[in-house]
């Protein structure tokens, strides 16, 4: 624990946390069917180790929610650590140096995500989103699937192509990462060359 | 402390002066009393009878009403259309063209709405009565690690500054021609010129946060002098145990009466 928490990585976490915010907010500008809302925790997660990744996340959620600004993120809050967790775990065992086996890892990631999120989405939220994908859930309701499969429906189609994006951004700030910056964190030795 | 990026609404009420894990405790239950006791109306009756009039003492009823209903609304709507007309199976009651409301699933929805309500509404009331710092501080003194009061506060202090950053990015991109709007391809490839320069640019300011971390002891041992004093009493200590009481109590109820049915 120690070896992946260096003050680097504590003052890496606050930033990586606004940047999910403000880049969720020019997504909302942007008017884009996808979220785009982890970018920091998945960076976090590939510089700095899936302990700093879990965390970045779940604070993320928590703080963004408990501002008040969108108490709708804060149920969804181990979801958002367990992708900056699987981010730092892909890195750890090599995925990140080559993309495409990276953007596996961020495929992966979002059916994770999608399984894990719907039992929250659909006791807390009754499965829908108040948003444009509810029309997918719309779709399977009316052909007959529960509740809780309308919801994973949703999240697996949606879940998937974010967190590849997601994954992809990432990987594009870390090439242009100064060399000098990246060979700080825990991870330098597995990051792309 | 308070800044743009928190609902926090400074009043001088009673609700205010109370410590910060006062108001955990009183959230906490209002959670879990709203979701683990079954029944459609529970979540409604926390919303109405224990939300709604701590929020009156606290002087934030009106702010606490139309965030709550602002942010619960989409969803009402939402799980009303698609619960209500697409049920499978359930009793008729009301037909729209070759679709019916079905009984079941207007419930269903209408439970769905308590509890959204309910949790937002619990989350609104501790972000408008309790102010961050406080928050982290009583976090701290009661063992929680200093990391994570840094990183808290540090996020709350930077967020509305990214958010300027970000927007004065999308205008310098506009100024030099990329374009934002038309259709979705476009959109998508204005998307990179926008995050790239905006967390490169902070990253590598990490550096210098980093170094005045260490310049100002951050990482030493041993007890440090707050200069916020947060009040505590006895009769909170007692409250927030009661509050303790009752969420173990609610979740006992909740599995009781679900095994019962």
């Amino acid at each position: 624990m120690k070896r992946s928490f260096n003050t680097l990585t504590l003052a890496l976490i606050p930033v990586a946390i606004a940047i999910n915010i403000a880049i969720g907010q020019i997504i909302v500008l942007l008017k884009l069917p996808i979220y785009l809302d982890s970018i920091g925790t998945v960076l976090v997660g590939m510089l700095a180790g899936p302990l700093a990744g879990l965390i970045t996340g779940a604070l993320s959620n928590l703080i963004w929610g408990l501002s008040g600004l969108n108490p709708t993120y804060t149920p969804f809050f181990y979801v958002a650590a367990v992708i900056g967790l699987l981010a730092g775990i892909f890195t750890r065992i090599g995925w990140a140096r080559r993309i495409w086996m990276w953007a596996l890892g961020g495929l992966i990631t979002g059916v994770v995500a999608a399984i894990i999120s719907a039992p929250t989405s659909a006791i807390v939220f009754g499965g829908v989103t108040g948003a444009g994908t509810d029309l997918i859930v719309a779709a399977l309701r009316a052909s007959g699937a529960g509740i809780m499969q309308a919801t994973f429906g949703q999240g697996i189609v949606s879940d998937p192509v974010d967190k590849l994006a997601t994954f992809l951004v990432v990987f594009l700030i870390v090439l242009a990462l100064p060399l000098r910056l990246r060979v700080r964190f825990p991870n330098a030795e597995h990051l792309p060359k | 402390m308070a800044n743009a990026f928190s609902l926090y609404a400074p009043r001088p009420s009673g609700l205010h002066r109370l410590h910060p894990l006062t108001m955990l405790a009183v959230v906490g239950f209002c959670l879990v009393a709203g979701l683990a006791l079954p029944g459609p109306w529970v979540p409604y009756l926390v919303f109405l009878f224990v939300i709604l009039p701590l929020a009156a003492w606290g002087q934030v009823l009106p702010n606490l009403l139309s965030s709550a209903l602002k942010i619960a609304l989409p969803f009402a709507i939402s799980v009303f259309i698609i619960q209500g007309l697409f049920w499978t199976g359930g009793t008729p009651i009301a037909h729209l063209g070759p679709l019916s409301f079905k009984s079941e699933g207007l419930l269903f929805a209408a439970q769905s709405t308590g509890r959204i309500l309910a949790v937002v509404g619990a989350f609104l009331l501790l972000s408008l009565t309790v102010r961050p710092d406080t928050l982290m501080i009583a976090l701290d003194q009661r063992g929680a690690p200093k990391a994570l009061t840094y990183i808290v506060l540090a996020t709350i202090q930077i967020a509305p500054r990214f958010q300027a950053k970000a927007n004065t990015i999308l205008d310098a991109q506009r100024a030099r021609g990329l374009e934002t709007e038309g259709g979705i391809g476009r959109r998508v490839r204005a998307l990179l010129p926008l995050v790239v320069p905006l967390v490169l640019g902070s990253i590598i300011d990490i550096e210098e946060r980093a170094m005045s971390l260490e310049a100002r002891a951050f990482s030493r041992e041993g007890k440090k002098t707050s200069l916020l004093v947060l009040p505590d009493s006895a009769a909170q200590k007692a409250a927030r145990v009661a509050l303790l009481l009752a969420m173990a109590a609610a979740v006992a109820i909740g599995i009781w009466l679900r095994r019962a049915s």
